[in-house]
């Protein structure tokens, strides 16, 4: 029976096959993913890798970059976004 | 492409996607723009020039450009100039107003000292004899005892004359 307090679902399990040939299991601390390019899946820089409760008591100018797209698309998926629509 | 008074729009950083007007060639890497965006210097691989090209002097004001801009139905920026206050000039403090300041300083550093605590005597523990009465037993048997102690007179032998 693991500790009382692993016992919660605020940790994520993890399979761990250890040196001596028995899987284990550990407790990892659950961590968001990275905001991706939604053209590319680049991961976006500027776009800070924290749960949602802790985004909202950021600042607006801390959560994106501030420039078109930000936050939603990369640098060069936004550049070329907007000579592609520049050149119609 | 890139000559003075052509239309561009810039395609990096925060006035990404806004027209701009070239003013200015610095070199073949920079340019000065003005327009919908701020007035400064850019790479020329952060605009890209369009179709349109307007008759401008070289290094026009801020004003011509928004004027001109306005015939093709374009909005420029307007910043307002940020209004210059001077600077408070700092002044030396009075020998007086020093001394005040100290005083205060050390009214304050004494709050926060402990206080000296005064020595009290405390009384000392009552015994379990105490508490339970049988003390007061034993003290009346002392003040008997006192009082049987001087009863007992040595008596002397006279001396016979």
């Amino acid at each position: 029976m693991p500790a009382p307090r692993l016992r919660s679902r605020s940790l994520r399990k993890v399979f761990r096959k250890v040196p001596g040939g028995r899987v284990s299991l550990h407790h990892k601390k659950k961590r968001p993913k990275t905001a991706k390019c939604g053209n590319c899946g680049a991961s976006l820089k500027g776009v800070p890798r924290a749960f949602p409760f802790r985004m909202r008591s950021m600042a607006k100018t801390k959560k994106r970059p501030e420039r078109p797209y930000g936050g939603v698309l990369c640098s060069r998926c936004m550049r070329q976004a907007i000579i592609d629509k520049t050149r119609q | 492409m890139i000559e003075i008074g052509r239309l561009c729009v810039k395609i990096a950083g925060r006035d990404a996607g806004k027209k701009c007007i070239i003013i200015d060639i610095l070199d073949d890497k920079y340019v000065l723009i003005d327009g919908e965006t701020r007035r400064r210097k850019v790479n020329i691989l952060h605009v890209e020039p369009l179709n349109q090209k307007i008759e401008i002097k070289k290094n026009a004001s801020h004003d011509e450009v928004s004027k001109a801009l306005d015939e093709l139905g374009i909005k420029a920026l307007h910043t307002k100039p940020k209004q210059k206050t001077a600077k408070p000039l700092k002044k030396r403090k009075t020998p007086e107003q020093l001394r005040v300041r100290k005083e205060e300083k050390r009214k304050l550093r004494n709050i926060f000292k402990p206080k000296k605590k005064e020595e009290k005597i405390e009384p000392k523990e009552a015994t379990l004899e105490q508490k339970a009465g049988l003390d007061e037993d034993k003290k009346e048997e002392k003040t008997e005892k006192k009082a049987a102690k001087p009863k007992e007179k040595k008596i002397t032998p006279k001396k016979k004359e």
